[in-house]
């Protein structure tokens, strides 16, 4: 495998996952924060149904988004199908459950005392909002963490939506198919090392950084 | 008018959602004049925190209205967020955001946009005012409870809000400080103009402090007086509990309690008569005592002031004192129902607080 073709498909897996984990967590936050500061009717049947899409597997997702994205799907006209656009679009859907659950349990570990306060204090509810964001942030960027990796791993999304091809939408876990495939065993484990080492870095510097600023 | 009257309660209401339904808050008519210092006082769970609560806007009223410089805070969300920048709550567990003392002092400048550059010279003011000065770049976990609660006064007091609300101000501070913070109490009030309600289980610091003591049981204001208000160590046979102000002045109450209790008697509730001899004997809550005072104080109504074993202040009707003999000097006999008597305070032995 020539180095250029390799760092394509370290970016690939990057660029997708990173992106949905990006818009997942902009999306998956507010909600949670919504759900851990309102009681309402149906609250808990939201959380129950959300914990049951986290054990959506992959391919169910590939699968629907398949239907919908292809030629002659509801949105075939758009072209999206075996693109990175596609693959990313899958792996949103795949983690907002995964951040949503978890962003839910950071937010309710907050004192409740928390809002209360910066209420108090003159806080509006969007400003009381963000301090209870920042009263669990670690918690938080530990979910937003967790989705990235689910996302960064799968590769049930990225074959059925990315197909694959390479040096387009080939990825870390989809290169490691093929590889396995070919019976190119060595190449699927340094493949799989890679993955790991770039997971580990990317935690390792996002947890230092928000340490270094407290 | 508006200026003169920092608050106004119509049969404000708080129901906690979830069973059982019964209001947290009930208070009926409440007023506050602004520059008050207004103190809240009665047993635990009697409703003084609620209605805090509901004084900074932080619940809202489930029944009845209530007006905070003559605006309805609840009218739109602007209005609730105007009166909140009024109205400062400092609870009793404060909760300090994490970071340093300095972050959570600057807290409420910051969310009021207030420049940067005068955040400093506030914070350290705020800060020398409760006895934490050079604290700001400590962080915040590390304070004990007391400190912890100064600084969530400075907190508030950075602000010079209008109101000041204070829930337990003293609890978690040792006696020195407590008059300290007293005195900035005091200043923020006469000084600054400040209204201030707080709430208190130290009935010398309520009567120290505040200008007007609201008494709360059961979510309820209930009637107070010096004269009808009685403490001791409480005894019970199972069915009714007793205490003896003085040894053998026993008064009666439905209930088992043990512990100091205090109670007040409504001087309507008391009935009063000129029988002295006889009678009485054996039936609980009946004193003798002497007329010593006879004012009239409400339109229609009497204030006997009656002194014997006990001193008690009793509201008759005009048109009875007549009828039932009473004048000064005369002995009578007064009596009330233990179901009348209501508990302002139980502290259950061996509590210190």
């Amino acid at each position: 495998m020539i180095i250029r073709e390799l760092l394509l498909i370290i970016w690939v897996s990057l660029k997708t996952s990173g992106l949905a984990a990006l818009v997942a967590s902009l999306l998956a936050v507010p909600f949670a924060l919504f759900l851990a500061g309102n009681e309402f009717r149906g609250r808990r049947l939201v959380l129950i149904l959300n914990q049951t899409w986290m054990a959506a597997p992959t391919v169910v997702i590939g699968l629907f988004f398949y239907f919908l994205l292809g030629r002659s799907g509801p949105l075939g006209r758009l072209g999206l199908l075996y693109t990175q656009t596609a693959m990313t679009i899958g792996q949103i859907v795949l983690i907002l459950p995964l951040i949503t659950g978890f962003s839910y349990t950071a937010l309710r570990q907050v004192d409740r005392r928390a809002r209360l306060t910066a209420l108090t204090l003159g806080a509006t509810r969007r400003q009381a909002g963000w301090v209870v964001l920042l009263e669990a942030k670690f918690a938080l960027l530990v979910a937003i963490l967790a989705g990235f990796a689910r996302a960064v791993s799968e590769v049930g999304i990225a074959m059925m939506l990315g197909g694959n091809i390479r040096n387009f939408t080939r990825n870390i876990t989809t290169a490691i198919a093929l590889e396995s495939s070919k019976g190119e065993f060595a190449n699927g484990v340094v493949l799989g090392v890679i993955l790991l080492a770039f997971t580990f870095g990317i935690n390792v510097l996002v947890v230092t950084s928000l340490r270094s600023r407290d | 008018m508006a200026e003169k009257e920092a608050y106004r309660l119509e049969d404000v209401r708080y129901v906690y959602p979830g069973p059982p339904s019964v209001p947290a808050v009930d208070i009926g008519t409440l007023r506050i004049a602004s520059g008050e210092i207004l103190a809240l006082a009665g047993p635990n769970g009697a409703g003084k925190t609620t209605l805090l609560m509901i004084l900074a806007c932080l619940f809202r009223p489930t029944g009845g209205r209530l007006v905070i410089f003559g605006e309805d805070p609840w009218a739109d969300d602007a209005r609730t967020a105007a009166a909140r920048r009024e109205a400062v709550l400092v609870t009793h567990h404060p909760y300090l955001f994490k970071g340093t003392v300095f972050d959570n002092v600057a807290f409420g400048l910051k969310v009021r946009r207030t420049p940067e550059t005068r955040w400093p010279a506030l914070v350290s003011q705020a800060l020398g005012l409760v006895e934490l000065a050079g604290w700001e770049r400590r962080p915040a976990s590390t304070l004990s409870a007391g400190q912890a609660q100064r600084v969530a006064l400075a907190r508030a007091l950075v602000l010079k809000p209008r109101v000041l609300l204070l829930d337990e101000p003293t609890a978690n501070v040792e006696a020195g400080l407590a008059l300290r913070i007293e005195a900035v109490v005091r200043e923020a009030c006469h000084g600054a103009g400040a209204t201030v309600v707080f709430s208190s289980h130290d009935f010398s610091q309520a009567t120290r402090l505040a200008g007007e003591i609201v008494y709360l049981s059961a979510g309820r204001r209930v009637p107070f007086s010096h004269e009808n208000c009685f403490s001791g160590e409480a005894a019970s046979d199972g069915r009714l509990s007793w205490i003896e102000p003085r040894p053998g002045a026993r008064i009666v109450f439905p209930g088992t309690f043990a512990g100091h209790v205090t109670c007040v008697v409504d001087p309507a509730n008391i009935r009063i008569s000129s029988t002295p001899d006889g009678a009485a004997a054996g039936r609980p809550n009946t004193f003798r005592g002497l007329v010593t005072r006879l004012e009239t104080t409400e339109p229609g109504r009497a204030l006997v002031r009656v002194g014997g074993e006990l001193t008690f202040r009793v509201t008759v009707p005009l048109s009875e004192i007549e009828a039932r003999g009473i004048s000064l000097s005369r002995t009578v006999l007064i009596e009330f129902d233990p179901a009348a008597v209501e508990l302002v305070g139980v502290r259950a032995a061996g509590e210190t607080s």
